[in-house]
């Protein structure tokens, strides 16, 4: 022990050292936030995917990989602070954090440091449009923000959206500037559309529909192979592309089961026909079926393409606000049912019925797995100039069985002591603009608590008012639907079977059509 | 390798280890400024509550939620009263806080950690919680509508100064407790919520 205690002194100095150096890593090491996302190199010989990373704020792309994509390194020379890659005919030199590149003997400065990362010089995404022109003969093509860069005589394809809705379902039409190869598989309920080897560069990556049939269209091409990627409204639905106009259109048919496919006459059917991967449920679309052959009143249109088919908003519109979103899950019962997911599955139910009636168009203030800030919820609502907003919610109302209560807003301090008389009409408040509605509102919610008296084995009370702060900026009137118990202590049970959804729906959608038809006569 | 080496080399590979674990902890600490446990928090409230009673005793009514939240039920409870209506404001908080003691709902959770507390001349009382409070609250419009007046109907029965309340997130103003409730205006007590006894 003695001489284990000598040796530890001999040694204090070159200990007391290290535990400096490992401090001054403590205090100096940051997290760094890393991302998997790939950037694609097209070239007319192929294409390279080369991984992206977040440094800082920044993203990044490794220097040797991005340079081998564009051409041919044929070799470099590092040091500890520096590299000279040799690139074809010119030598590019970077700096370990400097901004400043050299091609040659010009000099380009990147908004970006140059960073080292697992031993890769990396570069930011910057050097692709100010230092890789000056080194290569051939044009590029690179969008900022599209995470794809096009190199020499590539030109990509490009397409146009839009929907429509059917007798039945609804159909997608996809018009490209050249002609693709399609090939569809199903993978996870969804259903992904390979266009081919074509190079594409979308105008905007996803596309969000409020229809029953199908909710979503995003692009994907990280791994290279371009494709398209559509979620269906509901499990169950029947699947139907095809190609028209030589492979420059696109069809995609989405339709309850039952119903004859192609909703009507294609050209040409080489896609398959298929059911998303997990087996269909009883949550098919809770839509009336269309009387065949009769116009739809509610074309819903995807906002990337208003040239297609002007929207023409003829309808009232209602506003349906599914309560929190992403992150924001809200509350949890014992056995995980989500408030965030049973808000969408009910608003979901609501709007096909709603679509179904012909007599509102449907304005969401979320769509998918998304969450707006309530300002953003109310600002989505007020520029629609609605007919009422029904916000969605499930909470804790402790062990009693299904429980649905209507809220209306109610003002933390008494109207006297915010006299909006005397305020000018033009100019309300954002915070006091559902002051002159409340009277509606609370017709509203004296309507949807008649039916939801109707509903057995549910217990309702009469109509409250809370400050739910989401109704508050509502020019419109405004109620907040509560379903419980959503609480930690016990099973969602009824809240989560598709029937009792259906009859909350239903009384739902009826209480909106009872007060749509206007203000109770005294 | 002598066996005197090899001691050394242990002892130094000890002391990196656990140098560097406390070194770790450290800045952990310092950049994530964890907050103590439910224990503890409980504890500092006790001591800042109850470390200015006065010896006096007072019979004080509390609010709380009903078993199926569908309004506030009142419980009355003897308890150390402290001398200013600040402390008091604490002490009523944490018999909040510390729960009923007939079957009524929990209105804030037991790591509401309140970190400050100001009682202004025009009788509104701010009361600063930390974060904590959101890690257990129920959230929902009834049970935030309830944690929220439980406290305004409890503080405005038992302290005459208390006209309103406003409840401040971490020392700022916050849009809502827990995604539902508007928090950007102050409270008066409200009587329609019930408050029988029960």
């Amino acid at each position: 022990m003695l001489f284990l205690t000598l040796n530890l002194r001999l040694s204090t100095a070159r200990l007391a050292t290290a535990v400096a150096v490992l401090a001054l890593l403590l205090l100096v090491w940051r997290p760094r936030a890393l991302r998997s996302d790939n950037f694609v190199f097209y070239s007319p010989h192929g294409h390279d995917v080369v991984p992206a990373q977040m440094i800082g704020r920044e993203e990044y792309l490794p220097l040797i990989q991005v340079l081998n994509a564009v051409g041919s390194v044929s070799g470099w020379q590092e040091k500890q602070k520096s590299i000279v890659v040799y690139f074809g005919s010119v030598h590019v030199e970077v700096h370990r954090d400097d901004v400043k590149v050299k091609v040659d003997k010009r000099q380009v400065v990147l908004p970006a440091p140059v960073r080292v990362s697992n031993g890769q010089w990396m570069v930011p995404l910057s050097f692709l449009q100010l230092a890789l022109p000056k080194m290569v003969p051939q044009q590029l093509n690179y969008r900022v923000g599209s995470g794809r860069l096009f190199i020499g005589d590539v030109s990509p394809a490009s397409f146009t959206v839009s929907l429509k809705s059917l007798p039945g379902g609804s159909r997608l039409s996809l018009d490209f500037t050249s002609a693709v190869k399609l090939k569809t598989v199903s993978q996870n309920g969804k259903y992904v559309l390979f266009l081919g080897d074509h190079p594409v560069e979308p105008l905007e990556k996803s596309f969000h529909f409020q229809d029953p049939y199908v909710t979503d269209l995003t692009f994907d091409d990280q791994d290279g192979k371009p494709k398209l990627i559509v979620t269906p409204g509901s499990l169950g639905l029947n699947f139907y592309p095809s190609e028209a106009a030589d492979g420059k259109t696109l069809l995609v048919d989405l339709a309850k089961p039952g119903t004859a496919l192609p909703l009507q006459g294609t050209t040409s059917a080489q896609g398959s026909v298929s059911h998303p991967g997990p087996a269909p449920r009883t949550a098919a679309p809770a839509a009336a079926p269309l009387p065949a052959g009769a116009p739809s009143k509610a074309t819903n249109l995807a906002t990337a393409n208003p040239a297609t088919a002007p929207p023409e908003p003829t309808l009232p519109a209602m506003v349906l606000d599914p309560g929190h979103g992403a992150e924001d899950s809200g509350a949890r019962s014992r056995d995980g049912v989500l408030e965030k997911d049973l808000a969408a599955q009910i608003e979901d139910r609501v709007r096909a019925a709603l679509l179904a009636a012909h007599d509102y168009r449907v304005v969401l203030t979320r769509v998918g797995d998304t969450n707006p800030d309530l300002d953003a919820r109310d600002a989505i609502a007020n520029v629609t100039r609605p007919v009422a907003f029904l916000s969605l919610h499930a909470g804790n109302y402790g062990t009693s069985g299904p429980r649905v209560v209507v809220y209306t807003y109610r003002f933390p301090a008494p109207p006297a002591l915010l006299p909006v008389e005397t305020r000018s009409p033009a100019f309300v408040p954002w915070d006091e603009v559902q002051r002159s509605h409340l009277d509606r509102s609370r017709e509203l919610a004296q309507a949807l608590e008649t039916q939801f008296a109707t509903l057995p084995g549910v217990a309702t009370s009469p109509p409250q008012e809370a400050p739910v702060l989401v109704l508050r900026g509502v020019d419109a009137p405004a109620v907040a639907v509560e379903v419980g118990s959503l609480s930690p202590d016990v099973d969602a049970g009824l809240l989560s079977d598709p029937g009792f959804q259906e009859r909350l729906s239903a009384a739902i959608t009826q209480a909106i059509m009872i007060f749509g038809r206007g203000p109770a006569k005294p | 390798m002598t066996r005197r080496t090899l001691f050394v080399a242990l002892a130094v590979v000890a002391v990196l280890i656990g140098g560097f674990s406390y070194l770790r902890s450290l800045a952990w600490r310092a950049f994530h400024e964890i907050q103590g446990g439910e224990e503890s928090v409980h504890a500092r409230l006790k001591q800042e509550a109850l470390q200015p009673a006065s010896g006096v005793k007072q019979v004080i009514t509390l609010y709380f939620p009903a078993d199926d939240e569908s309004g506030l039920v009142t419980e009355t409870r003897e308890m150390p009263w402290a001398a200013t209506d600040p402390d008091r404001v604490r002490e009523i908080v944490l018999a909040l806080v510390e729960g009923p003691t007939k079957t009524h709902n929990r209105p804030l959770p037991p790591s509401a950690d309140i970190r400050a507390v100001f009682l202004t001349p025009d009788g509104t009382v701010y009361l600063d919680f930390s974060n904590e409070i959101l890690k257990g609250l129920a959230p929902g419009i009834q049970s935030e509508t309830l944690t929220v007046y439980s406290m305004v109907n409890s503080l405005a029965a038992n302290i005459p100064a208390v006209k309103q309340v406003k409840i401040l997130l971490q020392g700022q103003e916050a849009e809502t407790l827990d995604g539902h409730i508007d928090l950007t205006e102050s409270f008066e007590p409200d009587t329609s919520l019930g408050g029988k006894t029960n």
